[in-house]
């Protein structure tokens, strides 16, 4: 079932059209990311799809209704969003920051439930945050504090997962455990992700479907497919007009760009084969 | 998870304060040079002590108000141009010579307040207009309108010839005489109903704090919050200034020195910061009443050299612990 249906979207800022007719679904349960060069537009569909955008022409629907027909509450329950680096000026602790997912429940007099804790400990469990949980968020790595908004998002308890950039300024072992987190939560919570990402790499390994943006500005056209359909060497280099290196580990592609000064840069010289000894 | 505000602990903490704020009042109405009679602790002292307590709670909510939701550590309940509203205000009164009373209320008063809350819709108007960058719209705006106004202040002090506008630039640097128990009461009915309408809108404005794409993908209704608590913060400012005149320091500390010994929960940082503004602001007081006897200081300068150190000692001492803004 498509749990996101997404049809002829146009958005633009300004003279500037950087979304048209865009049209796509995604399945519940599945993980979908979105990934395209800078501008083309990927953060800007993420902000359409939890509305705080507004489409210029064509539908979003969730759940086979309109966004338009949803309040902020009403959607906050269907859908959360991990943007990113939010941090406050003040320093609220990493449970505090967890507990604001269930400001929509919070009884009369402005208090969470049992129940709300009971879903706040079982997302700091799922997150492994549950060890800092009374740090203050300022004084967690970037690392940490991608994992606490996972977290809140978590908490949120919607069956949508938006995530804009979830691992950008992460060394390489927190790229990696932030993506293995939300794939483990797609798989054994059956959540739907809709990851922005830049790396390609990443998005390959992880998720089901690519939608791959901006392939060539002037016209605005986009890709949206199964991965090993999206992802190959004449796609990517069009959409982010590099040389591209594509390799193999297995069954799995993967790309390296390729500059002016690269150490070869005699495209596809390198047996496939000789990647695999790392 | 006992390290999360429960409604025991905030009633707890809350009637602890109250207590320790009666304790201040009874205490510092009887401090004095001559012996107190109950004339004076009834007519003269216990208004006092009341005034200031308003003016202390309203102050003090208002800059929690105003420094989440402007999402600025600067911001004080003047930074959106209250202040030279009040003034501009207060001055019109003296120059256009109006000499009636609304409910025993000073033309000066009524204007000040007036000035006030009209200062803050036009930088609310202004900023809207600044486009979707609300908060930085309104600060800019703010800063504009306060700069502006206080050069029409300045003018007008220098073309009028009234001596009567010394006073009450003497009176807008913050006095704290009113006898008129009425006025009294209805001050704190404002000023309680404010308090009380923003605790419940707390759980949101922490939410706030994080943004407002956040706050929104988390279902706050972003817009309705921002207009209740702006308007609430400045009528309880309007009202503070329309009593007392300005009196600076105390919605800027307060709210920082609750936030860095209690954390920045709004559910309990605002009743705590009005508590805590009421206490400081009774003290200051007394200590203006009395330290230059039978002279006064304008309390303002109380606020400011007993509360500045203060305030120091506590970021030095509580800073490192709870990561202070942010990064």
């Amino acid at each position: 079932m498509s749990i996101i249906e997404v049809n002829n979207l146009c958005f633009g800022y300004g003279d500037v059209e950087v979304l048209s007719n865009l049209t796509f679904e995604v399945e519940q349960g599945s993980f979908l990311t979105i990934v395209g060069p800078n501008g083309a537009g990927k953060s800007t569909l993420l902000n359409l799809l939890c509305k705080s955008l507004r489409a210029r022409s064509g539908t979003i629907r969730i759940y086979a209704s309109p966004i338009e027909s949803y309040s902020s509450e009403a959607l906050a329950g269907k859908v959360a969003v991990v943007r990113q680096e939010s941090v406050p000026i003040f320093g609220f602790t990493v449970i505090e920051t967890v507990m604001m997912a269930r400001t929509l429940y919070y009884n009369q007099i402005g208090f969470e439930s049992k129940n709300d804790r009971q879903i706040v400990n079982d997302a700091l469990e799922a997150t492994d945050t549950a060890q800092f949980a009374l740090r203050p968020l300022a004084q967690l790595s970037g690392g940490e504090r991608q994992r606490v908004f996972i977290a809140r998002a978590l908490a949120q308890d919607t069956d949508i997962l938006l995530l804009d950039e979830p691992t950008s300024f992460l060394d390489l072992k927190y790229q990696v455990d932030i993506y293995d987190l939300l794939k483990t939560v797609q798989l054994e919570k059956d959540k739907t992700i809709v990851a922005v990402t830049h790396d390609i790499n990443l998005a390959a390994q992880y998720c089901d479907k690519i939608l791959l943006l901006g392939g060539s500005r002037a016209e605005n056209s986009y890709l949206f497919g199964n991965t090993q359909d999206v992802f190959c060497e004449e796609q990517i280099e069009k959409a982010f007009g590099v040389n591209t290196f594509v390799g193999k580990v297995g069954q799995e592609k993967f790309f390296l760009p390729l500059g002016k000064f690269a150490k070869d840069s005699r495209k596809n010289s390198l047996n496939p084969d000789d990647t695999r000894r790392t | 998870m006992k390290e999360l505000l429960t409604p025991k602990k905030l009633i707890v903490k809350i009637a602890t304060a109250l207590a320790l704020l009666a304790v201040v009042m009874v205490v510092c109405s009887l401090i004095g040079s001559q012996k107190t009679s109950y004339g004076i602790f009834v007519h003269v002292r216990l208004p006092r002590v009341i005034l200031a307590c308003i003016v202390g709670a309203a102050l003090a909510c208002a800059g929690v108000v105003f420094q989440s939701l402007l999402r600025n550590p600067l911001a004080d309940p003047y930074i959106l141009g209250i202040s030279s509203g009040a003034g501009l205000g207060a001055i019109i009164a003296v120059i256009s010579g109006v000499n009636w009373t609304l409910w025993g209320r000073s033309p000066i008063a009524v204007f000040a307040f007036a000035g006030a809350l009209g200062t803050v819709w036009l930088v609310w108007f202004i900023g809207r207009l600044a486009g979707k960058s609300h908060v930085t719209g309104l600060l800019l705006a703010g800063v504009v309108v306060n700069a502006f106004f206080s050069a029409v202040i300045m003018f007008l002090t220098s073309i009028a010839k009234s001596d009567q506008v010394y006073s009450t630039i003497f009176w807008l640097m913050g006095n704290m005489t009113e006898e008129d128990f009425f006025v009294l009461w209805f001050g704190v009915g404002c000023v309680a109903a404010g308090m009380l309408a923003l605790f419940y809108i707390s759980p949101q404005l922490n939410a706030l704090s994080f943004g407002e794409d956040d706050a929104r993908s988390m279902g706050v209704n972003i817009a309705g919050t921002r207009i209740i608590a702006f308007a609430i913060a400045a009528a309880i400012t309007a009202v503070a200034v329309s009593l007392s005149g300005l009196i600076g320091f105390v919605g800027l500390i307060i709210p920082h020195g609750v936030r860095l010994v209690f954390g920045p929960d709004h559910r309990q940082l605002l009743p705590l910061s009005g508590i805590v503004g009421a206490i400081f602001l009774v003290a200051a007081d007394t200590l203006a009443r009395i330290i230059v006897a039978p002279a006064q200081l304008p309390v303002g300068v109380v606020t400011a050299i007993v509360g500045g150190p203060f305030f120091l000692v506590l970021l030095v001492k509580y800073s490192r612990r709870i990561g202070w803004l942010g990064k």
